[in-house]
């Protein structure tokens, strides 16, 4: 693990999901790790940018990754599936063609933005801090044991496939959420969904295609026993969570099962007090058994 | 019984001289006749070298012959022997079987899925085919006269399919669709990676009326973004990409009414107006104003928890305005472009 960032949060940890980004600067802060703010990048495009406009998609990547090498960070750190392959995705295509590189870097500077050289890596906070130094330091602040909780890893497609762009461990049995769940002296749940779909880039525009992807990972969580999903994506994260209510009336079944960020289950680890964590803004509420687990102590009958 | 175990490979280890091993297989059976499923595990003998086509092959020699299972070419090409190993869609014949025997470990073969099972390891394609066949696949040039020799394409014209038009209709992708699991009329990522072959031909004219096609309910716009179809591919297709570049034809050519294009509309517009998403203009914009009327109460449960931003004050990036200065010139220069042509012969000629 790197000293020095720059830090990507992405739209949804910016907007509607700021209790992500707010755990993410509580646990950067224990692990002495500096976060450089990017005030100047647009929306990574989700998929969306580049299924749409691929062109410009490119260079808006080539923007941000520019923006980050002017910045003299060496890594962008995300926190957020769609965001790391959207970003991997472009650095690869430039990184591998120096003609399209150059073209690219002829129009950021007619409209007078960062050009970019190739010299930044996009690495995920999971990918960080579930191997090597960042492992071990995430193990000397995880002062707390989560012990009795049963946590059932979601790890969301866009941190896993395609394994050429993204590579950091096998897409169909990955093992680096379960390995920070066990760090937190919590219990991993298996279950088959964990690297499926959630449905959440079809959600608004084919409700019952996505509906009927989103069930099964929130199915199989709950049949297996487990308190909480966590996931590092969060999109999966919204859509597991804010679209669950829809997801139980789709199945017919009660469901009922609260969904963390990863960094939040990290956090909690850590001793990180649920002000920085920001449980309340999530959908689905904690239930004080579950919080009393993540060791956060809470008078029951005070919270919203 | 040990002499009939490695008959089918005595003449194999004659001509090769090759060093054998143990491969031990679990298979998921299903008896038509009976509407049931088994699993049955194997171990056979075979050369180190051996796929685990080869290993079912030894089984169906030696073991039991009444395993059913799809071959033909042995060598990645026909497409023929798809099969989920260890739960993921790959070719029997382009996996090795080594890597397990020396990790220990039994490997599961199972049918691919989103296809009905016929027998054992056999799935019925028809559904595949007709997905196919729905994607026209097939150059249409009618509105050009025939001509008597042949069209010119330009060498990077056909980049632009070669991926596309490396696809051996294997099926593999299509097995684990996640969009298919749940939407199975879904034309999924076979189909739609052999319509970006003809979209993107330079020879083909029909293009417009291929994208209107592919606008629709169960068209490109159903793609959930899993990429498990990238993944298994065994050829190097990735579908999700073409997938992708159908979505950017569609824009090129104004088919931008679809739910799906109106999303995607929503994520480039907010870039150059502010920088990150508008995600209050997500819901209306993409489902239309009427039914996001409907959703209120959904709307209501996400505000109660914060989830809603202040649509009157939109993200706003620094230096955006680069990003507008951008947006223009990429508009102006695409704008500009022509589609690429094959070269009709008479052209050539007078050319």
């Amino acid at each position: 693990m790197q000293e020095r960032y720059a830090y990507y949060p992405g739209c949804l940890a910016s907007l509607s999901q700021k209790e992500l980004d707010s755990s993410t600067r509580a646990i950067a802060q224990k692990l002495d790790i500096e976060l450089v703010e990017m005030p100047s990048v647009t929306c990574c495009g989700a998929g969306d940018i580049h299924e749409a406009k691929p062109d410009y998609y490119l260079h808006i990547s080539a923007r941000i990754l520019g923006q980050a090498e002017q910045m003299g960070c060496e890594t962008i750190l995300t926190i957020c599936n769609v965001c790391t392959l959207n970003l991997r995705q472009a650095n690869k295509a430039l990184q591998e063609d120096p003609a399209l590189l150059n073209r690219i870097n002829d129009n950021l500077k007619e409209v007078g933005a960062a050009t970019y050289q190739g010299g930044v890596d996009v690495r995920h906070l999971l990918w960080e801090v579930s191997e090597g130094n960042g492992y071990e330091a995430f193990k000397g602040i995880a002062v707390k044991s989560l012990e009795g909780l049963k946590v059932a890893p979601f790890y969301g497609c866009q941190i896993l496939r395609p394994s050429k762009i993204l590579g950091f461990e096998n897409p169909d049995s990955p093992q680096s959420l379960e390995r920070l769940i066990s760090a937190c002296g919590a219990e991993p749940i298996d279950y088959p969904a964990k690297v499926k779909c959630c449905g959440f880039p079809i959600v608004l525009a084919r409700e019952d295609v996505a509906l009927g992807e989103l069930v099964q990972p929130l199915e199989q969580a709950v049949e297996a026993g487990a308190d909480v999903i966590v996931t590092p994506c969060p999109l999966c994260h919204l859509s597991l969570d804010a679209w669950q209510r829809k997801a139980a009336d789709f199945a017919g079944k009660e469901l009922g099962i609260p969904i963390l960020h990863l960094a939040q289950l990290l956090g909690a680890a850590a001793g990180i007090e649920e002000s920085e964590l920001k449980f309340k803004r999530h959908v689905t509420r904690l239930s004080p058994e579950v919080k009393a687990k993540l060791q956060m102590p809470s008078v029951i009958g005070t919270e919203a | 019984m040990t002499e009939i175990k490695n008959a089918h490979f005595t003449t194999l280890q004659g001509a090769y001289d090759t060093e054998l091993m143990e491969a031990t297989l679990r298979i998921r059976r299903w008896d038509p006749d009976t509407q049931r499923a088994r699993f049955d595990t194997f171990t056979v003998t075979v050369p180190v070298t051996a796929s685990v086509l080869d290993a079912l092959d030894a089984i169906k020699d030696t073991r039991d012959g009444t395993l059913a299972y799809r071959k033909s070419c042995r060598m990645a090409v026909c497409g023929s022997c798809g099969m989920r190993i260890d739960g993921g869609a790959a070719l029997a014949c382009k996996t090795p079987m080594k890597k397990f025997v020396d990790a220990g470990h039994t490997i599961t073969v199972s049918p691919m899925g989103n296809l009905p099972v016929i027998k054992d390891l056999v799935v019925d394609m028809a559904p595949f085919w007709e997905k196919i066949r729905a994607v026209k696949p097939y150059l249409d040039t009618r509105d050009e006269d025939v001509p008597d020799t042949e069209w010119r394409v330009a060498p990077e014209h056909h980049d632009m399919i070669h991926k596309e038009s490396l696809c051996i209709l294997c099926g593999c992708c299509v097995s684990e669709c996640n969009s298919m699991e749940s939407d199975p009329d879904f034309l999924g990522p076979a189909a739609l990676a052999k319509a970006y072959r003809f979209v993107g031909d330079a020879r083909d004219t029909d293009t417009r009326e291929r994208l209107r096609d592919l606008n629709g309910a169960h068209g490109i716009w159903d793609c959930t973004r899993c990429y498990f179809c990238n993944q298994r591919c065994p050829k190097g297709v990735d579908p999700r990409d073409a997938i992708a570049k159908l979505g950017a034809e569609s824009f090129k050519e104004g088919f931008v009414r679809d739910e799906g294009a109106r999303h995607a509309k929503v994520f480039v517009d907010s870039t150059y107006k502010g920088g990150y998403l508008r995600e209050t203009e997500l819901v209306p914009k993409t489902i239309g104003p009427v039914n996001a009327v409907k959703d209120i109460p959904f709307a209501l449960q996400l505000a109660r928890a914060g989830k809603v931003p202040n649509p009157l004050s939109p993200h706003k990036a620094k230096d955006n305005d680069e990003v507008k200065r951008l947006w223009k010139l990429l508009e102006k220069e695409a704008k500009g472009a022509e589609r690429p042509r094959a070269l009709h012969p008479d052209a050539v000629r007078e050319g």
